[in-house]
């Protein structure tokens, strides 16, 4: 600490006690709705204090549903996508704050306007991008005419090598969710941020921009990194629309759609103690996360006084 | 100015001229010329700039342009979901939209709820990430237990959520009659539209807090200790050092709140009060969801979503011309 | 604990089947997608019903696929449908009939039906299943999880207020309810439905032989317009209007729902599906009760109308994916499975033969209130009125009308002024379904 205010400290620690306390109650509410029985849960009024049928719901949900199976598509699909959207949008920013090139800024408010159309608006037709990922491409080469010229040339008919069904795997249900630019516009804007004098020493010292990348850059970003880790692994796990759509395999659903199947639905007894008592081990990888890489959150990098 | 002079040089007396000057002009609007947003130090290797590129590029082609081309060209038909009979009807689902009051209604509910939900999300987020810089006990705790309820599964939360505030038995909603309150969400739509920002505000405080927290993690500590030696007091500090240092997260959480606020609110709006009631929490993006997803209405939606789409661009340029050009970058 | 075991039993059956059958039949069974709706308990009851099928021979599997609710399944349909990834069974909601029967995406049932040599006895539907289902005197879809509202009601409540019972008449009812709450035996003399649309207003259009809409409420075409604004009706509205104005009826609002808010004895009474049975049995601690729903003074009561889902077949597929559907439909309506999937949900059996089976069984001497839906079902012979709805996009339309309905309790429109704004935007969506199905 810089200096001592006493009075500021408390003020700050009262805000985040508040503030954790808002932010925990529907967590709490939902625990206690996991721990009662059918018959208590129907009762008004609804009770301040958790029941102790806790774990003999969660026992009860993990076995309706093969949740074993979902846990490993889930973790598989969300790796996936926090990975591939971080690297990809790491990599497109630097290049769109570092480089001077051609249409520079029409590439930037391409991969910027991604961001201005809500995902259910295009969903349907995303399910076909999904299903003949190669469909474009075969249009492509039809209207340029590279389709008849090969076939007409080698005898070889393109559109076949170009069916490509993402339906079921593992890369449809990953590469729709990172084709969103928020990851871009983000490190964007942090890297504008960024001493330019850093870039400067770089070139001095003759590095690329690929070694001024790697050995500056990267660990400068570390704690955007994992703040963006945390909201993307958090975000996506949550997925529900998407993964409903896109799968048809039992074997390839994720969690969040086990965890609907045991959501009541309106005609039927509302067992929320169940779907409730499944939210808790439906988050337990998210929450891991948390606690797990907000940790590269405390060490800032920037500053060794810190 | 290389490259354009090269390129006109190249083309000199050919009967090209025309054309190539328009080209070369359009490049010196959106080329090579504007460094807007670029770092003052930076590379010229455009080759190795277009490779990296192709990924996010690629991808967004595949997944997004294409199916958001398709989605949208639909505002000009009228067809059944399943795609059996398409009529095209030119700008009968726009000129409908506009004189139908409900719509109107809708727009400028959006407008306020997202300028709502923004400012106090920011806020709150702001003050919440300011005190977890502050203290030095407890930080990694705080920070875990805040960010943990985003962790819950939307479904959940949401429901939770609007049991909580139900008039008839939700223990808040006991609370405030107790306090005298006529508190009554499925009555009262100004209650309603309550519930909505105070739920949207719960529901994205995490996502701003975190970004806060991780930029002000980035304010070198001895730009700090120089302002206390100057004798400024922590929060002044924080209005003078650390707000314009984090401006540019900033300036993206605002962004970012303008677009959850117009587009990823449905879900949250379907499970607490289902835009009602008698519609007066039915936002835009609310009504796309139901009219495209829900009522397979598609040629409204898509009408819909061009709206939403042209209103998120121009708040988005407007945003960036007011903040972007008064945020001095170079640190 | 029957059901428990019975569940335990189907289930592990199943998996024990399921290994020893996957390796040596997967080459050779037919395998068909069912995506369905039903969540929670239901959903597993449907999985239940599925593991029994394929047990029961060695040549079809059916795969369920829990694609949502009823709408995120009907988007999951036309998306997949669009790009030739359809399943071969649907289970769609019975206010998308005309969305799916005008699709051009699906089979007569029928005709799958006759084609594989099975002979269905569709004369045996009890009365307003098969008038709703059957189109041009063809099946369009096999009903499944059919249901109709009735009147539940908290015995105990009634009996302090010195009533036998809830009266048969809307009127005597109105009296009754003010009672209840004069009385001081309840804050609530009843909680509206959250599908009150179809429960209070379409359900009470149908029972007291008015008119929802015109050309036989859409059934003898696509111009059919709405004119519940000028029936009964609004004497309807009018009423649960000044209910909800004086706090008789009261709304559960989300995130509590209005069968929790009976189960809980928050409120005496609620008019709703009869898919109710299992929250209600299973959760009510009090002397619950139900009855038919009540009707205007004077007036001769007709049936009430069907709701829930039916199971389409999905056009596009082979032949062999044909008979594994009809095999499937075939067991679905038998009436071993239809009195089994009734009294494990509630749901209405939709065959007479299932009725009987039941009856004989004794079924509903020990549960009495399980065989109102269907004596009102199959009240009297539907009529014009009460046949059914068959409105295009009736979706939308029904939107709007809670819309309007929510306005009028919220004090934005009289009675009047939104039933006609409801009627007329209600038109508009009429008009445009119908301008795009011209000449089907």
């Amino acid at each position: 600490m810089v200096e001592r205010s006493p009075w500021l400290t408390a003020f700050c620690y009262l805000v985040l006690i508040i503030g954790a306390a808002i932010v925990c109650v529907p967590l709490y509410m939902s625990f206690v709705a996991g721990s009662l029985d059918y018959v208590r849960l129907q009762q008004m009024p609804f009770p301040l204090l958790p029941g102790g049928h806790f774990w003999e719901n969660m026992v009860t949900a993990w076995n309706r549903v093969d949740f074993s199976r979902l846990y490993i598509n889930s973790i598989i699909v969300t790796v996936g996508i926090v990975t591939g959207k971080i690297a990809v949008s790491l990599i497109a920013a630097f290049v769109i704050s570092y480089f001077r090139f051609p249409f520079r800024m029409t590439m930037f408010w391409l991969i910027f306007i991604s961001l201005m159309l809500p995902i259910e608006a295009r969903i349907i037709p995303t399910y076909e991008a999904i299903a003949d990922v190669g469909g474009p491409l075969r249009e492509l080469f039809r209207i340029t005419g590279i389709s008849w010229l090969v076939e007409t040339m080698t005898g070889y008919r393109i559109e076949m090598a170009l069916n490509w069904n993402f339906i079921n795997t593992y890369p449809g249900l990953i590469l729709p969710l990172i084709a969103s630019a928020s990851a871009t516009f983000l490190f964007r804007q942090f890297f504008l941020t960024i001493p330019d004098e850093l870039c400067e020493a770089a070139k001095l010292d003759n590095a690329g921009p690929i070694k001024f990348f790697k050995d500056i850059v990267l660990p400068l970003s570390t704690s955007n990194i994992a703040a963006l880790a945390v909201i993307l692994f958090i975000g996506n796990w949550n997925q529900y629309l998407w993964p409903l759509l896109f799968t048809t395999d039992p074997e390839m659903r994720t969690v969040v759609l086990g965890l609907s199947h045991l959501v009541p639905g309106p005609d039927e007894p509302p067992a929320w103690n169940l779907s409730m008592a499944a939210a808790f081990f439906v988050m337990l990888p998210p929450a891991l996360v948390v606690i797990f890489l907000q940790r590269w959150l405390t060490s800032g990098m920037v500053d060794s006084g810190k | 100015m290389l490259v354009s002079s090269d390129s006109s040089t190249i083309r000199e007396g050919a009967p090209w001229r025309l054309p190539a000057s328009l080209f070369t002009g359009l490049r010196a609007r959106f080329g090579a010329q504007s460094s807007e947003g670029l770092k003052a130090a930076h590379f010229a290797r455009p080759g190795i700039a277009i490779v990296l590129l192709a990924p996010q590029l690629l991808i967004l082609l595949f997944f997004f342009y294409i199916p958001a081309y398709k989605a949208l060209s639909l505002a000009f038909v009228q067809t059944d979901p399943f795609g059996l009979t398409t009529m095209f009807v030119g700008l009968d689902n726009f000129m409908r939209l506009f004189a139908s009051p409900e719509y109107r209604f809708s727009a400028s509910l959006s407008l306020v709820f997202t300028f709502v939900q923004s400012v106090i999300t920011l806020s709150c987020a702001a003050l919440l990430a300011f005190a977890t810089d502050r203290v030095v006990r407890g930080k990694a705790i705080f920070k875990g237990i805040i960010l943990l309820p985003y962790a819950i599964a939307p479904v959940a939360s949401g429901t939770i959520f609007a049991f909580v505030f139900n008039a008839n038995v939700g223990p808040f909603a006991n609370f405030l009659h107790e306090l005298g309150l006529p508190w009554n969400p499925a009555l009262r739509p100004l209650d309603a539209q309550i519930l909505v920002v105070v739920a949207a505000v719960w529901n994205h405080l995490c996502y701003d807090y975190i970004f806060l927290v991780a930029a002000m993690l980035a304010v070198p500590r001895s730009l700090m200790e120089a302002a206390a030696l100057d004798g400024a007091r922590p929060v002044r500090r924080f209005f003078t050092v650390t707000l314009p240092l984090i401006m540019p997260t900033f300036f993206f959480l605002m962004i970012m709140n303008l677009i959850y606020g117009l587009f990823d609110t449905f879900a949250l709006i379907d499970t607490m009060t289902q835009g009602g009631p008698a519609a007066s929490t039915s936002t835009l993006v609310y009504k796309v969801y139901q009219d495209g997803f829900v009522q397979l209405d598609l040629g409204s939606s898509a009408a819909q979503s061009v709206v939403l789409m042209a209103i998120a661009v121009v708040f988005t340029i407007l945003q960036f011309r007011a903040v972007e050009r008064r945020v001095n970058y170079g640190v | 604990m029957t059901v428990f075991n019975k569940t335990l039993a189907g289930t592990a059956l199943c998996s024990v089947l399921a290994l020893a059958a996957t390796p040596a039949f997967s080459q050779e069974r037919v395998h068909i997608e069912w995506w369905y709706a039903l969540s929670g308990r239901l959903g597993d009851l449907t999985q239940e019903m599925i593991a029994n099928f394929n047990a029961s021979q060695d040549q079809y599997e059916v795969v369920g696929i829990h694609k949502g609710n009823y709408e995120e399944t009907m988007a999951a349909m036309v998306a997949a449908y669009r790009v030739g990834q359809q399943p071969t069974l649907l289970m769609a909601a019975e206010r998308g009939f005309m969305t799916m029967l005008n699709s051009g995406a699906i089979v007569p049932v029928n005709q799958v039906m006759a084609e594989q040599g099975y002979d269905t006895d569709w004369g045996d539907f009890i009365a307003p299943v098969a008038g709703f289902y059957v189109v041009d005197g063809e099946p369009a879809a096999l009903p499944f999880n059919s249901s109709t509202p009735i009147f539940w009601f908290n015995q105990d409540q009634f009996t302090a207020a010195g009533f036998d019972g809830p009266a048969d008449t809307w009127q005597e009812l109105d009296e009754q309810l003010y009672a209840l709450k004069e009385q001081g035996i309840t804050e609530c003399p009843m909680v509206l439905p959250s599908d009150f649309q179809w429960s209070l207003l379409e359900n009470y259009s149908a029972i007291n032989d008015m008119p929802f809409g015109t050309s036989a409420n859409g059934f003898d075409g696509l111009d059919t317009e709405f004119v519940y604004n000028t029936t009964g009706m609004v004497g309807q509205v009018d009423r649960l209007a000044r209910w909800v104005e004086d706090g008789i009826l009261h709304l559960a609002g989300e995130g509590m729902s209005s069968t929790q808010m009976f189960v809980s004895g928050n409120c005496a009474t609620v008019m709703s599906s009869t898919a109710s049975h299992a929250s209600v049995e299973a959760g009510a601690q009090f002397d619950w009760n139900a009855t038919f729903m009540p009707h205007e003074e004077g007036v001769e009561p007709r049936n009430s109308t069907i709701g829930g889902g039916a199971i389409w077949v999905v056009a596009g597929q082979d032949d062999g994916e044909y008979a594994a559907a009809a095999a499937f439909l075939d067991f679905v309506a038998s009436p071993d499975n239809q009195a089994w999937w009734s009294e494990q949900t509630g749901y209405v059996p939709v065959t007479t033969a299932a009725y009987e089976q039941m009856a004989a069984e004794g079924y509903f001497e020990e549960h009495p209130t399980r065989e109102i839906a269907i004596l009102q079902l199959s009240r009297g012979e539907p009529n014009e009125n009460s046949r059914g709805f068959r409105f295009g996009n009736h979706n939308q339309t029904t939107a709007i009308l809670v819309e309007e309905m929510q306005a009028i309790w919220t004090g934005q429109k009289t009675v009047q002024e939104a039933l006609d704004s409801s009627v007329a935007r209600g038109n508009v969506i009429l008009r445009q379904y119908e301008q795009l199905h011209a000449g089907q």
